[in-house]
């Protein structure tokens, strides 16, 4: 993985070079987040259960998924689908902490839709979950923060779909 | 990889977030942040300056040395070299720790060298110079935030392996 200053030096060292001004300045609005971002992580770790209940309550709980025949029907298939949802949520921390979503490719994102299309997950209604957990999270850690987030949920949207 | 690769690569292998700990710790890191930029700038700054003054410094220790004999080639190479290094420690001080270093720099640098057929009590005392010239450029307390990386390679270089005495049989040392 990498986050916001390897990715700057590695594109550098590539080069042969030190980072230029841009790259300085990244850097620089990388450490200005820093309090911002280690905030928001401490918020989201301390809350993190209660952020996936409230997404799913905000998205699928009352939905055909959950009833008999839905993917979401039985106790096992519940839980199997938020532990993914934490999973989601933790490794959005990560990225958000890192200001890079290389860890989301890495990490998550390989392989995930044939994983989740061989067990018959339906996409849909993980991006809705996820989408759910965004606005979950947003009002939790606050707009600013919560932009931030949301970054990082869409990219794990994006790459699902 | 940096300090806030680190916690979250420590944080991933448990499967939980980070700890509040963790979290100071790249708090810290984003808040000496400015500070680090302006060091790292310096050296960028003065990269050809502190090898020259290096260069001269090392010449006079060690007269007898590839770099100091005549070719060109060989000068420019050591001089290059030298060059990569500080850059190398902009960017751990950057990242704030060592791991571009080692990363880039250092796994294999003494068989490289030694293949190459680089003296390394020479290039030792090369790397030594030049942390003298960065500590005289950047002042003490700056140079705090370097000194460990010059060490570092120091370290990489001149590390025999486990120390080995050889006993003759007599009992006095």
């Amino acid at each position: 993985m990498q986050d916001a200053i390897t990715s700057l030096i590695n594109a550098s060292d590539v080069q042969g070079r030190y980072l230029d001004n841009a790259g300085v300045e990244k850097l620089r609005a990388y450490f200005q987040s820093g309090e911002l971002r280690s905030r928001a992580a401490t918020t989201i770790s301390a809350n993190s259960s209660s952020i996936v209940t409230q997404a799913v309550a905000k998205s699928l709980m009352y939905t055909d998924i959950t009833a008999p025949g839905g993917n979401m029907y039985t106790c096992r298939r519940y839980a199997a689908c938020i532990r993914d949802l934490d999973y989601f949520l933790r490794y959005a921390t990560y990225a958000m902490l890192a200001g890079d979503p290389s860890i989301l490719d890495e990490r998550i994102l390989n392989g995930l839709r044939e994983t989740y299309n061989s067990l018959g997950v339906p996409i849909g209604g993980t991006i809705r979950a996820i989408q759910a957990m965004k606005e979950v999270t947003a009002d939790l850690v606050g707009a600013e923060a919560g932009k931030e987030m949301g970054v990082y949920f869409d990219y794990i949207c994006s790459g699902l779909s | 990889m940096s300090l806030v690769q680190q916690v979250i690569l420590n944080a991933d292998e448990e499967l939980r977030y980070p700890t509040p700990s963790e979290i100071r710790m790249i708090q810290n890191f984003c808040k000496t942040g400015e500070r680090r930029i302006r060091i790292a700038q310096t050296l960028a700054d003065h990269e050809k300056e502190l090898v020259e003054k290096g260069c001269i410094k090392f010449w006079k220790r060690c007269p007898v040395t590839p770099s100091n004999s005549g070719n060109p080639r060989k000068t420019a190479s050591c001089q290059r070299d030298q060059g990569w290094y500080i850059r190398l420690i902009a960017y751990c001080v950057l990242a704030g720790n060592e791991k571009p270093l080692t990363d880039i720099g250092t796994i294999g640098m003494k068989e490289m060298y030694i293949s190459l057929g680089i003296p390394l009590a020479n290039w030792v005392e090369a790397v030594r110079c030049l942390k003298e010239e960065a500590i005289a450029l950047l002042g003490e307390e700056d140079a705090v935030e370097v000194i460990p990386y010059f060490d570092l390679i120091i370290q990489t270089l001149a590390l025999p392996g486990a120390p080995y005495f050889v006993h003759n049989g007599t009992l006095e040392y």
